[in-house]
C-alpha cells in the first residue's frame, strides 16, 4: 500500500519532486530570513550595549522598537 | 499616523509572527493531506494532477505579489513613503521565489501532461518575462544607492512589468497555447470538482501563511536597519 502510494499511479517521480522543491525552496529562504533577522538584532543589541547604562535605560523605555529587540535578545540568551 | 510608527508597527509584527507560527504546522499538514492523500486522482491525468496543488498557488503568489509591489513602488514614486519602500523590499524575493516554483512545478507537470518541460508558448513565455521583471527588480533594490534614481527606475520596471500581467492572465485565450485555460473563476462558475478545489484552497493558505511570515521577518530587519544606522541619534 505505501509502495502503491509513494508510485503515485506512475507519477511519483513528478509528484514528490514538485513537493519536494516547494518545500526545500520555502524552508531555504525562511532559514535564510531567519538568519538574517537574527544577526541584525544581535548586531543592534551590541551597539545598545556599548550606550552609557543610563542613556540605555532611557532609550529602552522610550523605544518600543529597541525594546522588543532587547526582549528578544534576552529569549535567545 | 501615530499607529504607523515603526514601534506600533514592530508589536504588531512580533504578536502577528507569534500567531502564524503556532497555526502554521497544523494547516500545513492539513494541506498536504488533502493535496497528497484525500484529494481525488483525475480522470485525464492521473495522480499527476497533484502537482496542481503548489503549482496554481504559487502562479497566483508570483502575479499577486507582482501587481502588489509594482502598484506601491508607482504610489511610493509619487507620494514618497518610507513604510511602502521598506514594504516593496520585503516583498519582492517572495514574490520571486513563487514565480520561480510556479515555472519550476509546471515544467514538471508538462513532461507527463504534454510529453515536454518546456514550450515556448504564451502562457510559459510571459511567465518567464514576469520572473526577469522580479529579477531586474531586485538587481535594483541591490546596486542603486541613489534614493531618487531607484525610486525612479524601479518606477519604470513596475509599469513595463504590469503590462505583462494581464497578458499572462489572457494568453491562453488570446492564444493557441499547450497551457489549458483558466479552470477556476472567481466571477463565475469553476469547472473544477469541490473535492479538488477545498486542497487547492488549504494550500494557498499554506503557502499565504509562510508569505506572511517571511514578509514580517523581512520586514522587522528593514526596521532594525534603519534604527542601527541612527542609534547615535537615539
Amino acid at each position: 500500500m505505501i509502495t502503491e502510494f509513494l508510485k503515485m499511479g506512475g507519477y511519483g517521480i513528478y509528484v514528490w519532486s514538485s513537493f519536494f522543491i516547494v518545500i526545500t525552496s520555502c524552508a531555504f529562504l525562511f532559514y535564510k530570513t531567519r538568519k538574517t533577522l537574527k544577526k541584525y538584532e544581535k548586531e543592534f543589541a551590541k551597539e545598545l550595549e556599548k550606550l552609557p547604562a543610563e542613556h540605555k535605560k532611557r532609550i529602552a523605555k522610550s523605544s518600543k522598537v529597541i525594546s522588543s529587540i532587547l526582549a528578544s535578545q534576552n529569549k535567545l540568551s | 499616523m501615530e499607529f504607523f510608527s515603526f514601534g506600533n508597527i514592530i508589536i504588531y509584527i512580533d504578536k502577528f509572527i507569534k500567531f502564524i507560527n503556532s497555526i502554521f504546522f497544523v494547516i500545513l499538514i492539513i494541506g498536504i493531506s488533502f493535496a497528497l492523500i484525500i484529494s481525488p486522482v483525475d480522470y485525464l491525468q492521473g495522480d499527476s494532477v497533484r502537482i496542481m496543488y503548489v503549482h496554481v498557488p504559487s502562479a497566483w503568489i508570483g502575479l499577486s505579489i507582482f501587481s502588489l509591489i509594482a502598484v506601491s513602488t508607482i504610489l511610493n514614486f509619487i507620494f514618497k513613503i518610507k513604510n511602502l519602500f521598506l514594504f516593496i523590499k520585503s516583498f519582492a524575493p517572495i514574490g520571486l521565489l513563487f514565480t520561480c516554483l510556479s515555472i519550476v512545478t509546471g515544467s514538471i507537470w508538462g513532461k507527463p501532461t504534454w510529453g515536454t518541460w518546456w514550450a515556448w508558448d504564451a502562457r510559459l513565455t510571459s511567465m518567464l518575462v514576469l520572473m526577469l521583471f522580479y529579477v531586474l527588480f531586485i538587481l535594483s533594490l541591490k546596486y542603486f544607492k541613489n534614493n531618487e534614481n531607484l525610486t525612479k527606475i524601479l518606477s519604470i520596471i513596475s509599469i513595463l512589468g504590469i503590462i505583462n500581467i494581464p497578458i499572462i492572465k489572457y494568453s491562453v485565450e488570446w492564444w493557441s497555447t499547450l497551457h489549458q485555460p483558466a479552470s477556476i473563476k472567481f466571477l463565475g462558475t469553476s469547472s473544477i470538482h469541490p473535492s479538488m478545489l477545498i486542497p487547492l484552497f488549504l494550500m494557498l493558505l499554506v503557502l499565504l501563511l509562510y508569505c506572511a511570515l517571511i514578509f514580517l521577518m523581512k520586514y522587522k530587519t528593514e526596521i532594525i536597519k534603519i534604527k542601527k544606522q541612527n542609534i547615535k541619534r537615539l
